[in-house]
């Protein structure tokens, strides 16, 4: 079956996102009752899933490529299969993002709270579909391009792909300078101050989110290739 | 499949696990891997199935090179201790991606050795014990149907019970559809009786590859009155020697001709078989490996 992995990922999120759903709502009706709720508590929450894409992507090589070269499949046919499971993943996601942010928008319409935004995005206002899904988008497939890349540095040189947080750092950034969204947000922000330095100055254009995602896209997708083409499978369990 | 290795040559940076490999394994049989800790048995089943691309040298399979070639990994299924087949959700789940990958996956077969080896399929496999991974590891193995099955340790955590029922699956399974099958182990008085071929390496270099039945006919043990044993094995390959008493028990590597049996039996020596483990023992302890 193609895109097995694909569908098991696609199941296995939606069971998270119900589930991660149900948390956020429990909490912003708690907010809400008590009169501290000033914003959009997707907002905030949609941190999370970003890393959820980013482990999404260290995954399909440290569990899924062992497992496909191991069954039979080559580097390259998984290299194929990979980087399609992890261009269709994404906008999967962003479609759970934009669904939190209209089910969000019917509460807080409901409840009559404000349903305002706290930061800067391609979005000015939750319900605005596209553009909410675009950015979601972006941020899906940069951080699980990221994944992928240190992922594989890891399984392949082990302590060593260390050095690939750096190059994964400056991919998701350079995609969010692309769409002018703050990548790393208040939750890692307040751990490691360092990261709000990583931001590139491009040009405002509207193509600019369309180039900067196809060019991390196709430079974190090179760099894997780099990495997993003659990868051995290791001999010990990790 | 038949396989053909030529000079093959495996380093992890500074140590060669593999030096300079030859050998041809002909279809339809099942190959016994043998060796010590380390002697290159997981690193020659890993270039054989393509996990790994070897330093320098020739694997072909059936004629054709093996590394990054799907027609040919497609037939090939090789189980280790490490589960890269298995570690994946589910019982269920990793048979599914099994079922999706392997073309000639045999569902039902599959589901018949759960049972055999009492595999809650629904549970994680990661949260299995040892011996439960194995079987999964086993099943998946099985199942596929690969015309080149490799298991290396296939069996690490398994009681006697369900190691016997292993070794009667593939016994069962070969017979009802015969492919190569090369089995790597430490057990070898539990599972000698399959092979039909042993191939025993060393320090990454093959020690010896012959028909089991030859192999342990090269062995001899000779036990008598020390110094009869003495004068009879002088200038023979001697493996080890065992004394008791003034009775000394030596292990000799060689085919013995009509005319040293004759002269064994009127020496009083006794001579007898050496069993494949103990051949193994003895080739391959340092004295015995530089012979």
């Amino acid at each position: 079956m193609k895109f097995r992995i694909l569908l098991a990922n696609c199941l296995f999120a939606l069971l998270v996102w119900a589930a991660f759903w149900v948390l956020v709502t429990l909490i912003t009706v708690g907010l809400g009752l008590t009169g501290r709720l000033t914003q959009s508590a997707w907002e905030v929450a949609a941190q999370l899933p970003r890393w959820y894409a980013l482990f999404f992507g260290v995954s399909l090589i440290h569990e899924y490529l062992p497992l496909y070269v191991a069954h039979g499949r080559t580097r390259r046919q998984f290299g194929v299969e990979g980087a399609l499971t992890l261009i269709l993943f994404a906008p999967f996601l962003a479609a759970l993002l934009v669904i939190s942010y209209q089910l969000e928008s019917v509460l807080y319409g409901l409840a009559g709270w404000p349903h305002v935004l706290e930061r800067a995005h391609m979005f000015t206002e939750p319900t605005q579909v596209p553009l909410v899904f675009t950015e979601y988008l972006i941020e899906a497939l940069a951080w699980s391009t990221a994944g992928a890349f240190m992922g594989a540095a890891f399984y392949r040189f082990r302590g060593g792909g260390l050095l690939s947080i750096p190059v994964g750092v400056l991919l998701i950034a350079f995609a969010h300078s692309a769409m002018g969204v703050e990548p790393w947000g208040p939750f890692l922000l307040a751990w490691l101050r360092v990261l709000s330095q990583v931001v590139f100055d491009l040009p405002d254009s509207p193509l600019m989110p369309l180039l900067g995602t196809v060019g991390v896209l196709v430079v974190g997708l090179l760099l894997t290739w780099a990495i997993i083409r003659d990868m051995p499978l290791r001999n010990q369990a990790s | 499949m038949r396989i053909e290795v030529e000079d093959l040559v495996l380093r992890y940076g500074d140590v060669t696990a593999l030096d300079g490999i030859t050998l041809t394994l002909e279809e339809g049989k099942i190959y016994g891997l043998l060796g010590r800790n380390g002697s290159g048995k997981t690193s020659l089943l890993s270039v054989l199935a393509a996990f790994r691309k070897p330093t320098a040298g020739r694997v072909r399979i059936d004629g054709q090179p093996v590394f990054e070639n799907g027609r040919v990994t497609s037939r090939i299924s090789l189980i280790r201790d490490v589960g890269e087949t298995v570690n994946i959700g589910t019982g269920e789940e990793a048979l599914s991606y099994a079922e999706a990958l392997r073309p000639n996956w045999d569902g039902e077969y599959a589901r018949s050795l759960a049972e055999l080896f009492k595999i809650d399929l629904k549970k994680s496999v990661k949260n299995m014990s040892k011996g439960q991974r194995s079987a999964m590891g086993i099943i998946v193995g099985l199942a596929s149907r690969a015309p080149l099955t490799m298991f290396d340790e296939a069996y690490l955590g398994l009681d006697a019970p369900a190691r016997q029922v292993f070794y009667d699956q593939v016994l069962a399974d070969y017979l009802a559809h015969p492919r190569t099958i090369i089995m790597s182990t430490h057990l070898i008085d539990e599972v000698s009786g399959l092979f039909e071929e042993v191939v025993i390496i060393h320090k990454g270099r093959v020690l010896a590859h012959e028909e089991k039945d030859e192999l342990l006919a090269k062995g001899t043990s000779v036990t008598g009155p020390a110094a009869a044993v003495d004068a009879f094995t002088a200038g023979m390959t001697v493996l080890g020697s065992r004394s008791l008493g003034p009775t000394k028990s030596v292990t000799v590597y060689g085919e013995l001709d009509d005319a040293r049996r004759r002269k064994a039996a009127e020496s009083g020596l006794e001579l007898g078989p050496v069993d494949l483990q103990d051949l193994f023992i003895h080739l391959t302890a340092e004295d015995g490996a530089a012979r």
